[in-house]
């Protein structure tokens, strides 16, 4: 009885494993691909936005956005754009943008005239995806 | 609104695990109805996931506010930078990771002001720590070849790096070390802060000045990301000070007002037109600008 539980264990360890290695690898090329929607022009802010979505979870990505600079936000998830649906709010939950309204378009730049903080909340399009990573890339120009 | 996790795959499969961990037949019944909690994951699956009740804090990159202080007229002043030859003594992972961010910094601050050799000095010092902290690969011979090669080109010097502290960021994230991740974050900000704050104090510059006031949402995201590591060696001390600089930036009062955005959707292009006005003494100036140096001086001994 014991070898039996022993062997189960080594399967669900074995299946955790997977299940790591399918979680990091699928982000990495969602990544890979989000960041052909970051042109030359804008410069990376350096940090990486991810989650992993299940069914209507929303991500949230809280961040502040200098007056002066245009930046460029790409959302995405899986391996074609349009997957992910991504809103812009402020402090006071204001809708600033929401690429639902725009056949969800994979990228979307912002002129900031004033310092702006602000929160962006990415979720799968139902239609398209009930799992998946979603990836935020942030770039900006002067 | 709150980021909430349904958990129900990941509960399952943890139960079995545990279930077959101790068990030999055990009858119990699987709970199969659906939780929705707020946790925070950490689990190797789970290292690119949310946390902080699944939001996550983003950090400004450190060379904005280099653009805004060249921008505004202020000369170049290399005493402000830290001394890269210091990266030697920097024995602790902590102390790597946020000098990685501080040197990040600095290599931004010069490369916008065409200080070509301070910049390869400060990049050397980068690669070290990159190197030190197991992030070589974003700080790699290829990096600084094609800095070599684009100095001169601003542009693309900066993307360079900030790709490379993209790249850094991912790997530490990958690894579990998004603890290491947050330092890189803070000594940025804490350096690019101090550059806004001497550079205020220089030239009583409205926007500088105003740009200091900006930090006050940034310094409690800030908090926000390293919290959760708090009982980790030197972090107390670094989160304890941050809030003690947000006490003082409660005092900064920032007013802002909605006006609706103005869309292009042919350039796909969202203009905010919403107003923020800083009001800032120059009590609580001095008071940030002090507290700014001490944090600072602290994290490069």
């Amino acid at each position: 009885m014991k070898k039996a539980g022993f062997k189960l264990l080594v399967v669900a360890i074995t299946i955790f494993s997977f299940n790591s290695v399918f979680a990091q690898s699928p982000c990495d090329t969602v990544a890979t691909l989000c960041e052909n929607n970051i042109t030359k022009q804008y410069i990376s802010d350096g940090q990486n936005y991810r989650a992993l979505l299940l069914d209507d979870e929303i991500a949230e990505f809280n961040m502040v956005l200098y007056g002066g600079s245009t930046y460029r936000f790409a959302a995405c998830s899986g391996f074609s754009n349009g997957n992910l649906i991504f809103s812009v709010y402020d402090r006071e939950r204001n809708l600033i943008f929401t690429n639902k309204e725009h056949s969800n378009a994979p990228y979307w730049d912002f002129k900031i005239t004033n310092t702006l903080d602000c929160i962006i909340e990415a979720q799968l399009d139902p239609n398209v995806s009930a799992s998946g990573c979603a990836v935020l890339l942030v770039g900006f120009k002067q | 609104m709150t980021t909430r996790f349904n958990l129900k795959n990941q509960a399952l499969l943890l139960s079995l695990t545990a279930f077959f961990a101790v068990s030999c037949g055990d009858d119990q019944p699987k709970d199969d109805s659906t939780e929705t909690v707020e946790v925070e994951e950490k689990n190797a699956n789970n290292t690119q996931l949310l946390e902080l009740d699944g939001k996550v804090f983003s950090i400004p990159s450190p060379i904005q506010t280099a653009y805004l202080i060249k921008g505004a007229g202020v000369t170049y002043n290399k005493d402000i930078l830290n001394v890269p030859s210091k990266v030697t003594g920097y024995s602790t992972n902590f102390k790597k990771a946020v000098n990685l961010g501080i040197y990040g910094a600095d290599l931004g601050y010069v490369t916008l002001y065409d200080q070509t050799q301070d910049a390869i000095s400060f990049l050397t010092a980068v690669k070290t720590l990159g190197d030190d902290l197991g992030v070589s690969s974003a700080f790699d011979m290829e990096l600084v070849e094609r800095f070599e090669k684009n100095i001169g080109n601003q542009d693309s010097v900066l993307s360079l790096v900030s790709e490379a502290y993209k790249s850094s960021d991912k790997y530490l994230k990958n690894n579990d070390q998004n603890h290491i991740g947050a330092l890189v974050l803070a000594g940025g900000w804490v350096e690019s802060l101090y550059f806004t704050t001497n550079s205020a104090e220089m030239t009583s510059n409205k926007e500088i000045i105003n740009r200091v006031g900006e930090q006050k949402n940034t310094v409690y995201n800030l908090i926000k990301l390293l919290t959760p590591y708090y009982d980790q060696p030197e972090f107390s001390t670094l989160v304890d000070d941050l809030m003690e600089l947000n006490d003082i930036f409660e005092k900064v009062e920032i007013t802002y007002t909605f006006v609706e955005p103005t869309v292009d959707v042919a350039k796909k292009t969202t203009t905010i037109n919403s107003t923020t006005t800083v009001n800032i003494s120059p009590e609580v100036l001095k008071q940030i600008t002090e507290k700014i140096g001490k944090i600072r001086a602290e994290l490069i001994s």
